[in-house]
């Protein structure tokens, strides 16, 4: 990583004794070029490798855990309760409130977690909102927690897969399956599913090397797009950084083309889970018809040898009361 | 957003009124309602701007304070908003009841300005790696006519251009510290270039058709809104940062669209808020405007 600890030292009035001062656009560039670069434009639309589970917890109804690459991410859903703001009732809609959350290990540079954590929940719920049914239920809230494991790019777009999948294992109606996808652009190449490098150099560093030529002007920005494809509707199509138009729809559609094949691994992983619950639902009512059956046993016991005679085979001696 | 009752009647009236092309204000889906603009009139600030916007007013103070250059990027200085939402502007506002939109008005701000080559941070460079200024815009929300987040960014734009940093020279020290000795005239001043600062354009989707500067009552009949932010660099639109709001989903196309609409208005806008902060600033002697703040 490509980051600088500053000692403070009381007596020079703050001023830094380090060598290594700050860095500089030289730094950024070693940085660049040590990367691992894809082509400049991506031949292969695809996302990273995946993981998906729905219903993780057993302690809460819907929950959902993703891995994308080394992005973990674990996202609960509770069932709605009766919204305790007065203010917001008077809306005609059920609210959603979406809270992230990063782990202590989740990421190294632990100043500015709770800015990235504000800011990622408010694009969340805006994410989030245009999928869930929220007709359904007035005068509810819907409160939906994020826990981010291990940050490597693409957050925003993990979190809202993971909160996707939850939402369904909650049982909570929704229109359409989200997924999202990251794409971003930076010095000419364009990224796909950007890691934590990238991303930092991109948003940390502002691609301070960039601005020394005024005259030409070198585009790097970053488009988070969350798409619900039955009818290709984009639910949520965040972008930060410096774009013309052009590049802007370029990125949009890279990032439409990777959200189809996630919505097939969603789906699979889904309907998966439906067999997997209908198998468990079939064990559980062969267990309970054998438990009735053991009871209907009982009962004709009891009908054929009469109530006394039956009490009396069923007695078991307390052993710690003797027997007058 | 504020929020607004309307009936399905008035509901169904403005929708009609849009897609005939003719709202309820007379105006067309690509007309801005009047606006009143004022620069320079708190003077505890290094710059302010009061915008009215038909019924939406805002007010934006600029403060500079002196601070440290993050480390990553020395030769850059730092911007900081902050949006209160007065509980004047509507009852809702009240207690905490504003948080959540002065929240998301900050977030899409500091998105906008984020780039280097949206608002250019090394103006705001003193020392490169020890000194810099650190501009605080406070912004006002005094009365929530609609559409916050175009009136908030033409106020803050406008505050920008109308803010003057007092010159600084620095002394050598020994053990390397610098001592920086500020200006004492206040004529004294540098300003600040706004000529690439975006503009945010809420491009709001009624029924079929997208339109720009909603009303309240027509943010109300809104599925989903479109904020594009709009910089213009040697004479071409830029986007620096948008973001869907309002809690609908559009097609693609529908978004192209939408961009389309917002980075050609976003175009207009600038070319005449430039032109009329420039005619203000050079009316100057007996021309001079008079301050007129919230006395009409």
């Amino acid at each position: 990583m490509l980051r600088v600890t500053q000692t403070k030292n009381s007596l020079l009035d703050g001023a830094s004794i380090e060598e290594e001062l700050y860095t500089t656009p030289q730094d950024g560039k070693n940085f660049f070029e040590n990367l691992d670069k894809p082509a400049k434009e991506p031949t292969k639309l695809e996302p990273r490798n995946t993981f998906i589970r729905a219903g993780v917890l057993t302690t809460v109804r819907g929950s959902a855990y993703m891995e994308y690459g080394n992005t973990k991410v674990l996202a609960i859903v509770a069932p709605p309760k009766e919204l305790i703001r007065a203010s917001a009732r008077r809306m005609n809609m059920g609210v959603l409130n979406c809270y992230v959350n990063f782990a202590a290990f989740a990421t190294g540079d632990l100043e500015s977690v709770p800015e990235r954590e504000r800011h990622l929940g408010s694009m969340l719920t805006k994410a989030m909102e245009p999928v869930v049914c929220r007709t359904e239920f007035l005068n509810f809230q819907l409160d939906i927690r994020v826990l981010i494991l291990d940050d490597d790019g693409c957050l925003l777009s993990t979190a809202i897969n993971c909160c996707g999948v939850a939402l369904v294992e909650c049982g909570i109606s929704t229109y359409d399956l989200i997924t999202a996808s990251t794409a971003c652009i930076y010095r000419d190449h364009v990224f796909l599913n950007p890691s934590a490098k990238v991303e930092e150099l991109l948003l940390k560093h502002r691609g301070n090397a960039n601005i020394s030529n005024p005259s030409s002007v070198q585009e790097h920005g970053l488009i988070t797009t969350a798409s619900m494809d039955t009818f290709e509707q984009i639910a949520q199509c965040q972008q930060c950084g410096y774009l013309t138009p052009d590049t802007y729809v370029k990125l949009l559609d890279y990032t439409l083309a990777i959200n189809k094949s996630l919505r097939q691994l969603v789906r699979g992983v889904l309907t998966k889970r439906v067999k997997e619950q209908h198998e468990l639902d079939l064990r559980d009512k062969a267990e309970s018809a054998l438990e009735d059956q053991r009871l209907g046993e009982i009962i004709d016991k009891l009908k054929t040898q009469g109530l006394d005679e039956f009490i009396q085979t069923n007695i078991k001696e307390d052993p710690y009361v003797k027997r007058q | 957003m504020a929020y607004v009752a309307l009936s399905e009647a008035e509901k169904t009236y403005i929708l009609h009124g849009v897609e005939d092309d003719f709202r309820c204000d007379g105006r067309s889906r690509r007309d801005y309602r009047p606006m009143e603009l004022e620069t320079g009139l708190v003077s505890n600030a290094s710059g302010s701007a009061r915008l009215r916007l038909a019924n939406t007013d805002i007010l934006v103070g600029v403060k500079t304070e002196i601070d440290v250059p993050n480390p990553l990027t020395p030769e850059f200085g730092k911007l900081e908003f902050f949006v209160d939402c007065s509980a004047n502007a509507t009852p809702e506002f009240e207690g905490r009841g504003g948080s959540d939109l002065a929240q998301e008005l900050v977030l899409s701000l500091q998105n906008a300005y984020e780039s280097p080559l949206a608002f250019d941070y090394r103006t705001l460079c003193l020392i490169p790696g020890q000194q810099c200024w650190k501009l605080y815009i406070d912004i006002l929300i005094l009365e929530c006519g609609g559409n916050l987040h175009d009136a908030v960014s033409l106020a803050a734009k406008a505050a920008l251009f109308n803010t003057k940093l007092p010159r600084v020279t620095a002394t050598l020290l020994d053990a390397g510290i610098t001592d920086l000795i500020i200006s004492d005239n206040p004529y004294d001043c540098t300003r600040i270039g706004i000529e690439t600062v975006p503009l945010l354009v809420t491009v709001c989707k009624i029924g079929d058709y997208s339109l720009v500067d909603p009303s309240a009552e027509e943010e109300v009949c809104s599925t989903v809104s479109v904020v594009v932010s709009v910089s213009m660099r040697n004479g071409a639109p830029y986007l620096s940062g948008t973001h869907l709001t309002g809690g609908g989903a559009m097609h693609r196309d529908t978004m192209r669209n939408c961009l389309q609409l917002g980075l050609s208005i976003g175009e207009h806008l600038d070319k005449l808020l430039i032109k009329m902060l420039k005619q203000e600033q050079e009316r100057v002697g007996p021309k001079r405007p008079q301050i007129v703040g919230f006395l009409k």
